[in-house]
């Protein structure tokens, strides 16, 4: 994170050249994170190419001389984080054809087999959004608790909570535990 | 509900690494969206000016602060010359003479010293044209 305190300071008051490499170095470093994002919200990687630029002209746009400049206050992934996630929904609603998973009734999901790894992202599914949401966040983009609340601009304690109760779902699921055991 | 803090961190490997691979789409982000957004980056902070072109303006307010106290510092001997001479009585020549002891070594001040010892044994009265 210091690093891109740094590089987001270079962006604000740094001369053309600088702020531009200051601000590449950034997007190399996390548009791997943003596109990934935006798959979970958006069914192709044309709309995930879109969210992608969307959300790098916010970041950009930050920036003087359009923005006043940006303070990091956390990791800039809990910035980049919801701003994905907004620009994906919208771009979802919009196009409204990729159905939205609270839409899938448990019971229209295929039951989970014992078939490997390939099941986890059934069980994944199956998680209600808010605590798939958490929980990939801190394993999958491995964002510290502080950072994913304040990614989802919620409390220290309701990530807590949501976590515990999917590592519960998860830790309960006959895949995790045939996994645990092999 | 309760749980312990550091359950958040136990998860073992190879659930991590199963949870990693199901979120795993393949993105591909194409050279094209790159470019533009890199451009975008390019032409947004093309107008700013080098640094060295920006601190000119602070560069010359300090020059000009530190030109005004060297001014006055240099003027300081002078001033407490006079001040010095701000007696209620008129100054004579035991006054330049304490002066001139106390200010021996500064050339500054010897040049009103000796000005100042010319006015006191002049036989003109002050002021008046010689």
């Amino acid at each position: 994170m210091n690093d891109d305190v740094h590089l987001v300071e270079i962006c604000n008051h740094g001369d053309a050249r600088d702020a531009a490499n200051a601000f590449e170095t950034l997007y190399k470093r996390h548009k791997d994170f943003v596109i990934r994002v935006a798959l979970r919200f958006v069914p192709d990687n044309d709309s995930a190419l879109d969210v992608l630029q969307e959300t790098f002209t916010y970041l950009l746009r930050k920036f003087p001389p359009i923005g006043p400049g940006l303070t990091l206050t956390a990791s800039l992934t809990s910035l980049l984080y919801p701003v994905a996630k907004n620009s994906a929904l919208t771009l979802r609603r919009k196009s409204d054809r990729f159905p939205h998973s609270d839409d899938v009734l448990p019971d229209d999901l295929p039951a989970a087999t014992n078939d490997g790894p390939s099941d986890i992202p059934v069980l994944l599914r199956g998680l209600p959004d808010e605590r798939r949401e958490v929980l990939v966040l801190r394993f999958v983009d491995d964002l510290s608790l502080q950072d994913i609340a304040t990614a989802l601009d919620i409390p220290l304690g309701t990530v807590k909570s949501r976590l515990h109760l999917a590592l519960k779902a998860l830790r309960e699921s006959p895949e995790a535990k045939k996994l645990l055991l092999s | 509900m309760t749980h312990k803090d550091n359950e958040f961190e136990e998860l073992p490997d190879s659930l991590i690494e199963a949870l990693k691979s199901a979120d795993e789409a393949v993105p591909l982000i194409t050279a094209r969206v790159d470019r533009e957004v890199l451009k975008m980056a390019r032409d947004q902070f093309a107008g700013r000016k080098p640094a060295w072109r920006r601190r000119p303006a602070w560069a010359a307010v300090a020059a000009t602060i530190l030109i005004a106290i060297f001014v006055v510092q240099l003027d300081q001997p002078m001033q407490q010359v006079n001040l010095s001479m701000q007696a209620a009585r008129p100054a004579d020549i035991s006054d330049v003479l304490k002066l001139a002891r106390e200010r021996a070594g500064d050339p500054a001040a010897q040049v009103e010293i000796d000005a100042l010892a010319m006015r006191v044994v002049s036989l003109s009265p002050a002021g008046a044209s010689q």
